[in-house]
Order: structure tokens, then sequence, then C-alpha cells
């Protein structure tokens, strides 16, 4: 009961802060009754399912300080998952989608256990280096379909299918994938009042201290890991659907790695909305990029050099991201 | 009783000694007071106490138990809590939420967590402070928020490590009315760190002198403050012609 009060209790947030959510939470909800186009529709798909890795990451890397690059895995693991269960066994999404997260969270704790006794940039390359060996793997293995990767064709069954998540038209993804992205606020708002949140903040500030007061300072990062990547292979899972063609390169690239810790830390690390503003400024910018800059007017790789001055900006102006702006504003007003 | 027994504990960094064949016996209820001058090893001995460092040789007895080779959060588990002397606490979180951090080893209920926590931060006269974050307040009052995260733990012992540095005589009253209050009301032991020989020759019932890592005193505050290889080690000729004839422990 307590936790259930915990997830659903904003009151610590100013007022302002909840007229905003609120209006964006209904803006959401009505988006696809103003029939933009499926670009449009698209793009804010891309801004849930980004929102909710980036939530994910925010556990670990935001509230604990892990600086972790290397999600991709767990996206492909999801991914994966959820296309060789349908494919092979037509088994529907509901049941592949938390068998992937087992499967996620099991190799969290088989790679965390032994990384998190690394700390800081070291800690940042390990991840890397897992999250591409995993991807390698997986384009040589033949029963996920190596490099070619897989694919779902929609064509097998009749569409909305409601187990299997196969819809014609994006409008039942964005539903799905939004109801995804509210219980994911909900947990996070849960997380971060919880022991665990507490023991992580702690942590992210000074190790020794943490340890002094009993906080078991490895298993806890191991657990917060654990958390980030259910949140990630879920995503994976609904990706796999809503693609229906993933490869490693494509799925698990370390471009999606780098792309979810950038837009968490561009929103505000340690933050409740932080991933959610990030993903609110990067994905538009991301698919205007490539749609226009990129396709029409042939820049390409222009978006790789515009995260790379977000990057520069951030460790320069705040670390904590625009809502770390947004809060020492609030505080100097209130001063 | 004795509640803590450290058996000619050694801690070497390389080919430096910090702490050389150290042994003492802390009772239940005593308040010890430990001096010495800088790089005498007092820190060391805390963080070998409290598990941060793996010991080279001796042992540790806390409260009956063996506890040399357990590690941090597990000696804080018994109930061994301390301060830091550099670090202030978590500046990012409220005081109180700063304390409930150290609630939460005893409780997973948040609520519980934070009923906890705001009695502490009452007895200790904080409850003023809940709702700033620690980066906003002076170092006075940062010091005794770590303390009152620390009582979090519901510890048998808590070592405090220079509570009182570098705080002016109003904000020493204070911090040593906190530690009164820990020692005397809620029947805590205390071993303290301190260089604020006004305070610690005040409150603690003994004292252990280090000097260059070894331990080259023992005894309450009179009898130490007339120990000739004190006063020359560390307390000083001026210290003893100013307070050598009123030094009391209960005064």
């Amino acid at each position: 009961m307590e936790v259930l009060r915990n997830a659903l209790d904003f009151s610590d947030f100013p007022r302002v802060d909840l007229c905003v959510a609120a209006l964006v939470a209904s803006f959401l909800l009505i988006f696809p009754l103003f029939h933009f186009s499926s670009f449009a529709m698209a793009t804010m798909i891309q801004f849930l399912m980004f929102s909710l890795y980036g939530m994910g990451w925010n556990t670990i890397g935001g509230y604990g300080g892990q600086v972790d690059l290397g999600k991709a895995q767990y996206v492909g693991i999801g991914a994966y998952t959820t296309s060789v269960m349908l494919i092979r066994w037509d088994v529907p999404f509901w049941v592949s989608m938390p068998v992937g997260m087992s499967f996620a969270v099991l190799w969290s704790f088989i790679i965390g256990y032994p990384l998190f006794r690394l700390k800081g940039h070291y800690f940042a390359i390990a991840t890397i280096a897992t999250s591409l060996v995993l991807k390698d793997l997986f384009e040589v293995w033949d029963f996920v379909g190596a490099a070619r990767g897989l694919e779902i064709s929609p064509i097998k069954y009749h569409p909305p299918d409601f187990l299997r998540l196969i819809f014609k038209e994006d409008v039942y993804y964005y539903y799905v994938i939004l109801g995804f992205f509210f219980l994911g606020i909900f947990y996070v708002n849960w997380f971060r009042k919880s022991r665990l949140g507490f023991q992580l903040r702690s942590i992210k500030d000074n190790e020794d201290v943490a340890r002094s007061l009993g906080i078991n300072v490895h298993w806890a990062k191991v657990k917060t890991y654990a958390i980030a990547t259910a949140f990630v292979s879920l995503v994976g899972s609904f990706h796999a659907c809503y693609i229906k063609n993933i490869e490693p390169e494509d799925t698990m690239s370390l471009d999606i790695s780098i792309l979810i810790a950038l837009m968490a830390m561009l929103g505000g690390a340690g933050s409740l909305w932080g991933p959610i503003i990030g993903a609110g400024v990067l994905i538009p910018l991301k698919s205007y990029l490539k749609e226009w800059l990129g396709a029409k007017a042939g820049l390409v790789g222009i978006d790789l050099i515009i995260y790379a001055v977000i990057i520069m900006l951030i460790s320069a102006v705040e670390p904590r991201g625009i809502w770390g702006i947004v809060e020492k504003a609030r505080r100097r007003r209130s001063v | 009783m004795t509640l803590l027994e450290v058996q000619a504990l050694t801690k070497e960094f390389g080919g430096l000694r910090a702490n050389c064949d150290i042994s003492f016996n802390v009772h239940q209820g005593e308040m010890v007071g430990i001096i010495g001058p800088n790089g005498a090893g007092k820190t060391t001995l805390f963080n070998c106490i409290s598990g941060l460092y793996p010991v080279t040789s001796g042992r540790i007895i806390f409260d009956g138990r063996d506890i040399t080779r357990l590690k941090a959060h597990e000696v804080a588990r018994l109930g061994l809590a301390r301060t830091f002397q550099v670090y202030a606490a978590t500046g990012d979180l409220t005081v109180e939420e700063n304390v409930m951090v150290g609630c939460f080893l005893r409780t997973r209920s948040r609520s519980q967590a934070m009923a906890r926590a705001k009695q502490i931060l009452y007895d200790l006269e904080l409850e003023d402070l809940s709702h700033y974050r620690v980066s906003e307040l002076p170092v006075a009052a940062q010091k005794r928020v770590t303390m009152a995260t620390a009582l979090g733990l519901d510890p048998k012992l808590l070592l405090l490590d220079e509570v009182a540095a570098g705080l002016n005589p109003n904000e020493v009253e204070e911090v040593m009315a906190n530690i009164k209050h820990v020692h005397s009301d809620l029947g805590i032991t205390v071993m303290l760190i301190e260089h604020v020989m006004e305070m610690v020759m005040k409150i603690s019932h003994r004292i252990v002198v280090l000097d260059y890592g070894e331990k080259i005193a023992e005894g309450d505050p009179q009898s130490i403050a007339k120990d000739p290889r004190v006063i020359k080690a560390y307390l000083g000729e001026r210290y003893v012609r100013e307070h050598g004839g009123k030094l009391s422990p209960s005064s």
C-alpha cells in the first residue's frame, strides 16, 4: 500500500511543475486526435520510447551516478527475445516481453557483478565493450538470423492483434507505449523515494560514507543496474513489434547506447523529469535532422556533430542538464 | 562491559606504518577521546575500526564479535557508526533526507524512516533546518547533520572524527551539547577524535594519545594533561600553563 501511495504521490514538486506535467500528459493523451502526419506520429512514438530508455538509464546513471554506455545490449536482448519467440513459436508479446526482461536482468547480473568493481570512466568503457561484444555475437548467431537479423512479417497475422502487438496503424502502438510511459513515471517516482533510491544518491556522493552507513554499495549498484535493464529490455521488446525488422547493427549499435545516456544527461540526470525533457528535445531534433538535413540536403552525419556539441555544452555549462538550469534559476529567485 | 577491544592493531600503507601495535579497550557507556598531532594515525585508526581499511595485523572485537575482516557496511549493521572529518553530508539532499539515508538501514518503509529522522533531528535541535539542502548550511550545521545521520543507524558505538574542528566557540558548545545528549540520554558509547582540547578534555572519561602511529599514553584527562610525553608530542607547554590546574572531566 505504501509503495502505491509513494508511486502516485508527486506532492513534493512545486505546483508549477505539476501543472506543466498535467498539460503535457493531457496533450499526449489526445495527440492522435489531431491527425498529424505519420512522420509526427512516428516521432512521438520514438519520443516515448526514448523517454522510457532514459528513465531506466536515469536510475543507475542519474540517481546512482554510474555512467552506463552499454544499454543497447539490453535493447537487443528484449527485441530478439520477442522476435524469436513470435516468429518461431508464435508466442505473444505479453509473454515474450517478461521473458526477455528476465534474460536481460540475468545478463545484467552476469556482467554487472564484475563490472561494478570498476569505477568512473573504466566502468563506462567496460559497458561499451560488453555491449559491442554481445552485438558481435548476435551478428554470427544463425539462430537469431545473424547479421541479416529477423523480420516479423505482418501478413501472417490479423491486425489489430493486441496479443502479439501487430498493428497496421501507428496509433495503436502509440497508446501502448504511452501506457508504459505513464507506468514508467510512476515507477521512477516510487524508486527515487525508496530505500534503494536514497542509498544510491548517497553512493553517488561518496561511496565510503555510504559504506559506513551500512549500505552494501556493490549490491545496491548491481540491483539498480538490473532495474535499468528491465526498462530498456521492455522497450526493446516493443521496438521489435513496432519496427518489425531488427538487426544487430541497427538495434544494438553504440549510437543507441550513447543516445540514451545523452538524452538523460541533457534533460537532467538524477531528476524525475530529466530524461523526458531530454528525449523531448533530442528526438524531434534527431528526426528533423535526419529527414531534412540528412536525406534532402545530403548532410549525412550532421546529427552526430550536433550530439557532440550538446555533450560539450552540458559539460561546460551545467552538468545537471536542462533541469539543472531550471532548478538553479528557481533557487536564485527564492533567495 | 567491554564494547570495543582493539588488540595490537597495525596498519601499513606500503612501507609507511600509520598504526603500529595499538591496543586499547572501550567500555560500554564510556566517552573516549583520541588525540594526537596531525598525521598521528587517528583517522586511519577509525578507518580500520569501521572496516573501510583492511588491517595489516591485529584484531578488533566489537560487542563480542571479531570484526577485523568484516566490510564497512557489515560493521555498520552491527551497530558501529561513524562520521567523517572532511566530508559533510550529501549536499544534494535535504537535511531530513540525509538522516533518512541512515534510518533506512533499519527499515524498508519510507514513512518509518521519515518518522525516525524527524525524531533524531528534534533531539539534536536541528528540526528547523530539516528542509534545507545540506550544501546551503554552514559547516557547523553540516557536521551536526552527519552526526544525526549516523544516529539513524541506531548505533551502540559512535565514532566522531573532528566534529568540532574549525567551529567557533558557540558552535562548539552546540556540538558538545549534541554529543552529551547522544552519550547520556541515548546511552550510546562515544569515541571522538578531536583537536579542540577545551572540549575533549572536558567531556572525555578517558583519553588515548597517538603519535607517529603509536599509542604513547592512555588515561583520564588530568593525568594525560600532566604526562610529559603528551606535553612534548602534542599539548605544548603553553596549554598546560593555561589550563593545567583546572581540568576535570565533569566540569
